[in-house]
């Protein structure tokens, strides 16, 4: 419950700030359950490559 | 305890916009508890500044600090170099922590982080309730400790009115009649007579800004400390 209260309250505060919240996200995965990892990882890396690289990183570049 | 909420980021940022170094100033009471200017929201708010102004690729300094009480002077003390070193100061107390704050490092300006809005109680989890207008003439003995000027829409002293509802107000059927919670804590305590009582109208005299007290044994000491040199 705190945890998912924190996501959803770091996620208003990300889009606040300019930067994509889609870019964080919380799975409840049992730790048996590599499969569901797995295809969590696998979700989460589309996501990222859907929407490219973090802008962050972009202006340290430019600096 | 004072309930505030934080500002919206956008305009914290357009208020300090055009600093280089800037001090986030939290406070360890009512604001840390009511979650809105505390150490943990000066962190966040302290995060959030240096990932937007990454973005905007500008390089501002962000220095966090949180005393335990900004409303007092005592507790300011160890903060004030280090604050008068910024540019700016984003102060997340409530008003009189910012005020006093102010006032401490007159020459450099001190931003609101938070809203200040009422005094009230945490009624349930990130839930807080408006309990006391400060009216300077309290009736809670009266009233079986629920006050008619904070709870009831209209403020009224002799209630209740027409439009209460099966114990909710006309204005909100999510507001509970104050008078109806009146009613009900009497009757439990075994006073409903008190309910007969006609209340004369509040003293508002006794509340003109800025009211100031003074605690009548302190002005005794002092004056005699005068007398006897």
């Amino acid at each position: 419950m705190k945890a998912k209260r924190a996501v959803r309250q770091t996620k208003k505060l990300l889009e606040e700030v300019g930067v994509d919240p889609a870019r964080l996200k919380m799975y409840n995965i049992g730790a048996s359950d590599a499969p569901l990892f797995a295809q969590a990882a696998n979700e989460m890396t589309e996501i990222a490559r859907n929407l490219g690289p973090t802008p962050l990183k972009k202006k340290e570049k430019l600096a | 305890m004072i309930v505030a909420e934080k500002k919206p980021f956008a305009q914290i940022k357009q208020m300090v916009q055009d600093r280089k170094k800037i001090m986030i100033m939290g406070c360890g009471t009512c604001v840390a508890v009511c979650m809105a200017g505390g150490e943990k929201e000066v962190e966040l708010l302290a995060s959030q500044m240096r990932l937007s102004n990454k973005l905007a690729g500008k390089n501002v300094e962000i220095i966090e600090a949180t005393v335990t009480r900004q409303c007092d002077r005592e507790y300011m003390e160890s903060v004030l170099d280090k604050a008068r070193e910024c540019d700016a100061v984003i102060s997340m107390a409530c008003g009189v922590g910012i005020q006093l704050l102010s006032d401490l490092i007159e020459e450099i300006p001190v931003y609101p982080g938070v809203n200040t809005r009422f005094i009230g109680t945490n009624e349930s989890e990130g839930v807080w309730l408006e309990r006391c207008m400060m009216c300077g003439d309290c009736i809670l003995g009266e009233t079986g400790g629920i006050c008619p000027i904070a709870i009831c829409a209209k403020g009224l002293v002799n209630g209740p009115c027409g439009g209460t509802n099966k114990g909710k107000c006309e204005v909100s059927s999510e507001k509970d009649c104050a008078w109806t919670l009146i009613y009900r804590r009497l009757e439990k305590q075994g006073k409903l007579d008190n309910i007969r009582a006609i209340f004369p109208p509040k003293k508002h005299g006794l509340h003109v800004n800025p009211i100031r007290q003074t605690n009548e044994a302190y002005l005794h000491a002092e004056m005699e400390e005068a007398h006897h040199g």
